[in-house]
């Protein structure tokens, strides 16, 4: 196996992923290539610094909780009626969740449910034109 | 959707049912101790996902304005710990997602504790904040999820509407990005 395939191998052995056949082939090639073996070290210790960092609680901007409290000052209680624009934008929002995005060309990306609103309304567009095309032709048909 | 425990024993202890009950049915001074207790764990992990102080501090207020809302709806199946880390997280995605990314300030939170120095093995807390920020967001979340809040990778994918695939190999090029930037950093 080479180095390349053996990347492959180091990342999904650090994800717990390998059999004991790939665990073999993987000790093989690290047995005699130091590169190999000090990318699966570094990568271990990457992972164990990352674990750490995330145990880590960073400090928010001075103030920042009366902040979030002056905001949850100017909410309706919690459970209160809420009106339609907001359950909308929730529901809008749940959508655009759950169908996510869509690649475009130049690594940018655009939400699924946006390129669906468009599709449809460019149908109503289409369908409507047409109803009222074939409206028009019945017209001049029937004196 | 599956759930991985091992944020489950760092984070900190949930409010009493009593205090839940009144910040539920809108008892803004128990909600504020809720705010209190789970600000830097919010705020942290935003700013993990978002890398970009501004935006992290839009997202975790975003968090908390939402946990305020739908505190009538937990209930305690999960503890209350895990709902709102989990409210945090999608927040911060969501945020990522509608790309509100603003000009970021040069300098970086501080951690809240200040007994701890920073990460280990060598690394320091504003090397890693800057490595973190550093790589391209579709490398930085899934990375973050992974590696920083152990969730497993099908649950990236869901959270982040990508293919599990797709979040794989964005996870190894983080790392292999993250890897050779902690080096330079090592080695400048």
């Amino acid at each position: 196996m080479d180095c390349g395939g053996v990347r492959a191998l180091i990342n999904r052995y650090i994800d717990g992923e390998l059999g004991y056949v790939e665990i073999a082939e993987l000790q093989q090639h690290l047995d005699f290539c130091p590169d190999c073996s000090l990318e699966l070290r570094e990568l271990g210790d990457l992972r164990g610094v990352l674990a750490a960092w995330g145990e880590i609680r960073l400090a928010p901007p001075m103030g920042f909780a009366d902040r979030v409290m002056a905001a949850v000052e100017r909410e309706p209680l919690p459970g209160a009626p809420r009106s339609l624009a907001e359950v909308v934008d929730e529901a809008l929002e749940r959508l655009d969740r759950a169908l996510g995005r869509m690649p475009l060309p130049g690594g940018r990306t655009i939400p699924v449910k946006n390129v669906i609103g468009w599709g449809l309304a460019v149908a109503a567009v289409v369908i409507g034109l047409e109803r009222r095309h074939g409206r028009e032709e019945s017209e001049v048909r029937v004196p | 959707m599956t759930s991985s425990n091992r944020q489950d024993w760092r984070l900190p202890a949930d409010p009493s049912p009593a205090e839940l009950a009144r910040a539920a049915a809108g008892d803004r001074d128990a909600f504020g101790l809720i705010v209190e207790r789970y600000e830097t764990l919010v705020y942290s992990v935003a700013y993990n996902v978002l890398g970009n102080r501004l935006d992290a501090e839009d997202a975790a207020q975003d968090a908390f304005l939402c946990c305020y809302r739908s505190l009538p709806q937990y209930r305690s199946e999960a503890s209350f710990s895990t709902w709102l880390f989990r409210l945090a997280l999608t927040t911060a995605i969501d945020s990522r997602r509608r790309e509100r990314r603003r000009p970021e300030p040069a300098e970086m939170p501080d951690i809240a504790d200040e007994r701890s120095t920073g990460p280990g093995m060598g690394v320091d807390a504003a090397t890693i904040m800057r490595a973190l920020g550093d790589l391209p967001e579709d490398y930085r979340t899934p990375t973050v999820l992974r590696d920083l809040y152990g969730l497993p990778y099908q649950e990236i994918a869901e959270l982040t509407g990508r293919p599990l695939g797709t979040v794989k190999v964005m996870v190894h090029r983080g790392r292999a990005s993250l890897r050779l930037r902690l080096r330079a950093a090592g080695e400048a």
